[in-house]
């Protein structure tokens, strides 16, 4: 890349001070966008003369802590106090496609796949050294010592002679007369040795705006003129829109506009991307609501009649007998390994639909102009948003500027298009800028939730108690293959996976860890019964199990290397810390599991207490994660805290229901979620070193291994195994 | 019409319109107090949390009808001045906040809670917080609460 001078843009404000402008770079030597002085710029960090910094965050925050990370990874190279920056959302950077879908630029900008910190780790760091090289040279230029004499301390260049500190805003103006075109590609992130906040806990740097409710989220954004929206979506899970009174909702208190959204595609036969709806606009949310609460509306749910969460798992069991599956995976010779096996096991597992129960209900406001378009959201990507705008505009998405902010969890569901295209289709509508929010009835009723899947397992052991054969059968509602694909097949030389998908009008989607969340209980959960039919402690066999081999490459995405060895390690860990295996009480057990989620591993002990014969208290959580480097430990601890509190809630109530193809479950009253009274008061963490340099995922790696850890545990305790969820309708 | 008069954070406020409308709508576009937050609507979760004549309220299910002569407390009004609660203080130190949108009716649910219970035992707390977090932070809400606890002891 050829070297040019907006490399760094100086901006004149008003009142004709200079801010020093650096676009992100995502290798040392490449960077993206220039900036030019027009303002126009997708800054990553901005010095001004009066002292601000502000940090650009790439990906949004949906509670895995992106904005934090971000804020101490550019104050580690600059030796700043991260709460000393000030945080915005970077603007999108990316670039229109061929078919002119907005595409990421140098990075991703949506938040999923455990890849927020592994994105942003290089670039971040690389910038923000980039800026402690400008000011450095430009302090060597302004004061003629040698670069050598000076280093970075508390926001300022120290001279380590004169003892004389400089802060950067100061130097905001000099950094022009630093010879950049040196720097280029010559700058160095600070080695390991030399950091100071990297690998230590950082605290949010939102938690005071959080403690005192600053309005941060996007539900709190308003802009002058809107309109709220509140949507009657077609409760079918399928269907449309037949009649319903206008005249009548138009003449309720505050009603503005009563407007048709039309189910997108509208062709029935392919999964909804948009509801069926009609939107009542009104000058109050609560006008709207209470409007929209009254309207009588005729649907045509003809399409999904009869379909039922009962009805979707008898055809489960039925496609397990005969349905059609496809093979995924096969290898050795499983029929033989069946053959000649001491013993061989066999079980059928079922989990249902799991809603994700967003905190923040979905909600997005629109200004939709004759030519251009500017949102206010919480959504996991910067650049679907944008999409979701375009495709409900028919604008450009250079014309586009979406403002994402903190999101109220996302957890999968915030990366969908919907909400963003429904207030985009009612503000161009109306010709005025429109806020829509979705009610919690909305945010469940049409939830993509987790797929739903039955299993057949198969296991063979041999004389010495050692897994020799392993066939996993699966009727599944969603694109879930893991279970069929994953260790320990590879482990084991004889196997088969087979896969069989079940049609029908619910809508599915990525939720926390998808496919791993449930593929981790049913392997390990099956394991954990293989072992014990096998006459092993389950540890033992897993041990056992992960010391065939050093490596394996996986073919499921993100097709990490596993390295056993790690396991091992990991397991040994978590069973010292645990002290697994020691005698418990009557009516108490331990149980044990590991899973790698996309490319970070964690293994769990969960200690239980039964309660009576169906009821069961967690009273201890011992976690050992191998998250690569932790950038911030204090960061990965709570999102596998909050992985273990996500799973035991999911595990022992996640049941979203279904009954003549509208759902039942759509609020919390109906969808039952566990609250701190059966949190577990007590979680250990272990974060293993591994000697790594960079991080690795981590916010959905802890909860698909706790559900079969928790299971193993009530077996362990009571004797009774769990091999359908929820455990609450099933003990 | 119903026309009512109370305070808000120690301030003298009315309303007149609908009093059907819930304390929570009120706060969110009237008062322009953003803190408190919407969840589910029933009082099921716990987001709208405020303090109604310093008891623990439900905001989405209070109507505005029945706040004549109220005293009303929002996340916004509950430190003193500068000086923050000791809950939201505690709520800092043991760095409890994830994705943060439940944690203002959770800092306003441990606040009256203490008032009540100013030495809870975990069973205490089981039973006396019920506040929903889709984050699954109630590992550090759990701790947190004992900090404020031990430092309203101290105090």
């Amino acid at each position: 890349m050829t070297n040019h001078v907006s490399r760094r843009s100086f901006l004149k404000s008003a009142a004709g001070t200079t801010a020093l402008v650096l676009s992100i770079s995502s290798t040392p030597s490449v960077l993206a966008t220039d900036t030019d002085n027009s303002g126009n710029v997708t800054p990553c960090l901005r010095f001004t003369e009066d002292g601000q910094i502000f940090v650009c965050v790439p990906i949004p925050d949906m509670g895995q802590g992106m904005i934090t990370t971000a804020a101490q990874i550019i104050a580690e190279e600059l030796d700043l106090d991260p709460n000393q920056t000030s945080i915005e959302m970077m603007a999108f950077q990316g670039h229109a496609d061929a078919e002119g879908r907005a595409s990421e630029g140098p990075m991703p900008q949506g938040a999923g796949g455990s890849l927020s910190t592994m994105m942003v780790w290089g670039p971040l760091r690389h910038t923000a050294a980039y800026a402690r090289d400008l000011f450095l040279h430009a302090a060597a230029i302004r004061w003629s010592v040698p670069l050598n004499h000076l280093e970075t301390r508390n926001g300022a260049v120290y001279n380590k002679n004169t003892k004389v500190s400089l802060p950067y805003k100061y130097l905001v103006s000099d950094t022009r007369r630093a010879d950049y075109t040196v720097l280029r590609g010559n700058t160095t992130p600070k080695a390991a040795k030399d950091r100071t906040l990297i690998g230590r806990d950082q605290r949010n740097v939102h938690a005071l705006a959080i403690a005192t409710g600053q309005p941060i989220f996007g539900i709190d954004s308003d802009i002058p003129d809107m309109k709220h929206a509140v949507i009657r979506r077609c409760p079918h899970l399928n269907g449309s829109l037949v009649s319903y009174d206008r005249d009548a909702l138009l003449a309720l208190p505050g009603v503005k506009h009563v407007i048709e959204i039309a189910r997108r595609p509208d062709d029935l036969s392919r999964p909804r991307i948009l509801p069926a709806g009609l939107a009542i606009i009104a000058d109050s949310f609560w006008q709207a609501k209470k409007a929209a609460d009254m309207a009588e509306i005729e649907w045509d749910g003809s399409r999904a009649a009869g379909e039922s969460s009962a009805a979707l798992k008898a055809r489960m069991a039925e496609h397990l007998e005969t349905g059609e599956v496809a093979d995924s995976k096969e290898g050795g010779d499983l029929a033989k390994a069946m053959a000649e096996a001491d013993k061989v096991i066999e079980a059928t597992y079922y989990h249902p639909h799991w809603a994700h129960a967003c905190m923040e209900p979905h909600n997005c406001i629109a200004d939709v102009k004759a030519d251009s378009a500017e949102i206010w959201t919480s959504h996991q990507s910067i650049t679907e948003s944008i999409n979701a705008a375009a495709a409900a505009t028919d604008l450009p998405i250079s014309k586009i500027t979406s403002n994402v902010m903190r999101c109220g969890t996302g957890l999968g569901r915030k990366y969908a298009p919907d909400f963003v295209m429904e207030a985009c289709i009612l503000s161009k509508a109306i010709g005025a800028p429109v806020k829509v929010t979705w009610t919690r009835e909305d945010e469940m009723e049409q939830d993509h939730v987790n797929p739903s899947a039955m299993y057949r397992m198969r296991a063979a052991v041999d004389a010495k108690g050692r897994l020799t054969g392993w066939h996993v059968r699966t009727a599944a509602d969603g694109w879930i293959r893991n279970a069929a694909m994953e260790p320990p097949m590879g482990l084991v030389d004889n196997y088969r996976g087979e896969w069989g998908y079940i049609e029908n009008n619910v809508r599915r989607g990525p939720w926390r860890g998808p496919q791993h969340n449930t593929a981790a209980w049913v392997i390990q959960g099956f394991l954990n019964e293989v072992a014990i039919a096998a006459g092993k402690d389950p540890l033992d066999f897993l041990l056992d199990l992960y010391s065939r081999k050093d490596f394996q490459k996986l073919d499921t995405w993100p097709f990490p290397l596993l390295e056993y060895e790690r396991f091992r390690k990991i397991l040994k860990a978590v069973a010292k810390d645990a002290r697994y295996g020691r005698r418990m009480p009557d009516g108490w057990g331990q149980g044990i599991a590991i899973y790698h989620t996309f490319s970070g591993t964690c293994a769990h002990v969960v200690e239980i207490e039964m309660i009576g014969d169906t009821d069961y208290r967690v009273h201890k959580v011992t976690s050992a994660i191998d998250c690569g480097l932790a950038v911030n430990p204090l960061g990965v601890r709570a999102q596998v805290e909050g992985g273990i509190n996500d799973g035991l809630s999911a595990a022992k109530y996640g049941n979203f229901r279904f009954e003549d193809g509208v759902p039942v479950t759509n609020n919390f009253d109906s969808y039952q979620m566990m609250r701190i009274g059966e949190a577990p008061p007590e979680i250990n963490v272990r974060i293993m070193d591994f000697g790594d340099e960079d991080p690795r995922g981590t916010g959905e790696v802890a909860l698909p291994p706790l559900i079969p850890a928790l299971t193993n545990a009530i077996f362990a305790a009571s004797g009774k195994r769990v091999r359908t969820l929820p455990i609450s309708e099933n003990l | 019409m119903t026309t009512v008069t109370f305070k808000i954070n120690g301030k003298a406020a009315s309303f007149s319109g609908d009093g059907d409308m819930p304390l929570l709508w009120h706060l969110r576009e009237d008062a322009g107090l953003k803190g408190t937050k919407f969840g589910c609507g029933i009082g099921q979760c716990g987001a709208c949390t405020v303090h109604i004549n310093g008891e623990a309220a439900r905001s989405c299910s209070v109507p505005m009808a029945a706040l004549d002569g109220t005293s009303i407390t929002t996340i916004e009004g509950l430190a003193d001045g500068e000086r923050l609660h000791a809950v939201q203080e505690a709520w800092i130190k043991e760095d409890v906040a994830q994705c943060g949108y439940c944690q203002a009716g959770q800092i306003m649910a441990a606040a009256a809670f203490l008032k009540d219970n100013p030495n809870p035992t975990d069973d205490d707390i089981d039973s006396g917080i019920d506040n929903l977090c889709r984050c699954g932070s109630y590992y550090r809400i759990r701790k947190a609460i004992k900090l404020a606890a031990q430092n309203l002891a101290g105090a």
